[in-house]
């Protein structure tokens, strides 16, 4: 009887710790604005740099091929580190173009 | 544990590649036909932050009849390595290279000799200026950018190599360079070329060259002259993207159309030039059809008119262009 209490009143427990936190979770303050547009910022910094990467990629290897279908995260240093000499791009414009073939 | 993890992470950061292409190509010039499937692995392998070792090489077969046009085929392999180089990247003004690379004269050799990127399967007649012998030099290099603003830049190569009769690495003795204005808002180069060819007869080899890309039109115009005392030429091509922008993958934009035409004046005969000993004019229209997955099928026509027989050239070519990691297993 006394453990069937314990369990019961565990379990009791601990469904009233899950609501609270949940209830915690979901009435958690929103963000403040600031937090809100930094975090815009930094997906339209994003943005903007996947377009120039695109536009120097482009401008640099689209000069004389297609870019790749695919390319994976493992191989883009590689590939672009022999576009570096090939194309003599700088090293701004690795990073970009990396931004580019591999986001 | 977090540097076994960071050391991991750099090993993928830097994991060598394995690319290329592989190619089947039919050519019929004169009415003689050849068949020549191809393949050839690019290795790259980033060393560090500043060092690189790349190479390509080229495994072909070249398979004709025995009498021109008539009689059974046979085939003959041909192998060779078209570059081996060590690159240490000081910054962008600054690339050291050692071993063996492509001879940076005009822009044809260093860029447009892999068959998976060039617009028609036949080098241009005036590609023998400036590359003797093999488009290839064993020797060092250094290239890079002198100045660079948003709206333009000048670049520079320079180079010697040495004298190598080694089969398949074979090399001539020259020194040479390049320099190039790239204004990229425009998508225009211009360049000048030089080389000095200091083994058997000395001589000298200039060439320009041009190229132009509008940006928002997916049109490529590039063109070459060089001139050597055994001749001299140009070629002018033009290829249009079927599509409104560069990277439309509709299934017309993935089609291209292709001009070439070009112009050879002989000049006084120099052994092993390699030259048309009588002027030449040519020209070539091609379609590539750029398919999902990296594979091409393309086929062209020109006419070549000279001295010692005008003469009709077809050629069909299917090419895949391949890319992964070098080493898979370690990596994963």
């Amino acid at each position: 009887m006394r453990i069937t209490f314990f369990a019961v009143s565990a379990l009791a427990l601990f469904a009233i710790c899950a609501n609270v936190s949940g209830q915690s979770q979901s009435q958690a303050p929103a963000p403040p604005p600031a937090k809100k547009h930094a975090a815009a910022a930094k997906s339209t910094t994003a943005d903007q740099d996947q377009k120039e990467g695109e536009r120097r990629f482009f401008a640099n290897c689209g000069r004389c091929h297609n870019p790749p279908e695919s390319i994976s995260p493992i191989e883009v240093n590689a590939v672009l580190r022999h576009m570096r000499v090939r194309a003599m791009l700088s090293a701004e414009d690795e990073e970009l173009i990396r931004k580019y073939l591999a986001p | 544990m977090m540097l076994w993890t960071a050391a991991g992470l750099r090993a993928q950061v830097n994991a060598p590649i394995l690319s290329g292409g592989v190619q089947f190509l039919s050519s019929t010039v004169g009415g003689n036909t050849f068949f020549q499937p191809a393949i050839a692995p690019v290795l790259v392998v980033p060393l560090g932050e500043h060092w690189l070792v790349e190479s390509r090489a080229d495994l072909r077969g070249f398979i004709a009849h025995d009498n021109g046009s008539t009689g059974p085929y046979s085939g003959q392999f041909i192998a060779s390595l078209e570059y081996l180089q060590l690159d240490y990247i000081a910054n962008s003004h600054l690339t050291m290279t050692v071993g063996r690379f492509l001879t940076p004269f005009n822009i044809y050799d260093e860029r447009f000799t892999p068959f998976w990127i060039r617009n028609l399967q036949d080098a241009p007649i005036i590609f023998p200026i400036g590359t003797r012998t093999t488009g290839s030099n064993n020797g060092f290099m250094f290239r890079g950018v002198i100045a660079a603003q948003k709206a333009w830049e000048v670049n520079y190569t320079a180079y010697f190599s040495v004298l190598s009769t080694t089969e398949n690495l074979q090399s001539g003795r020259t020194a040479g360079g390049r320099m190039g204005v790239f204004l990229p808002l425009a998508g225009v180069e211009v360049g000048v070329s030089y080389q000095r060819f200091l083994q058997d007869v000395n001589y000298n080899s200039v060439g320009t060259y041009f190229t132009w890309q509008p940006p928002p039109i997916p049109l490529d115009v590039r063109s070459e002259y060089a001139h050597s005392p055994a001749g001299q030429g140009y070629w002018l091509e033009a290829a249009y993207h079927f599509s409104k922008t560069r990277n439309d993958t509709s299934r017309l934009g993935r089609l291209q159309g292709v001009a070439r035409i070009q112009q050879f004046f002989k000049g006084t005969p120099i052994p092993g030039s390699d030259l048309p000993s009588v002027d030449v004019n040519r020209f070539d229209f091609g379609l590539n059809y750029y398919l999902p997955h990296d594979v091409r099928v393309n086929g062209s026509y020109g006419r070549q008119y000279s001295s010692a027989g005008n003469a009709n050239v077809w050629e069909a070519q299917i090419s895949y262009r391949f890319l992964f990691p070098a080493l898979p297993g370690v990596f994963k």
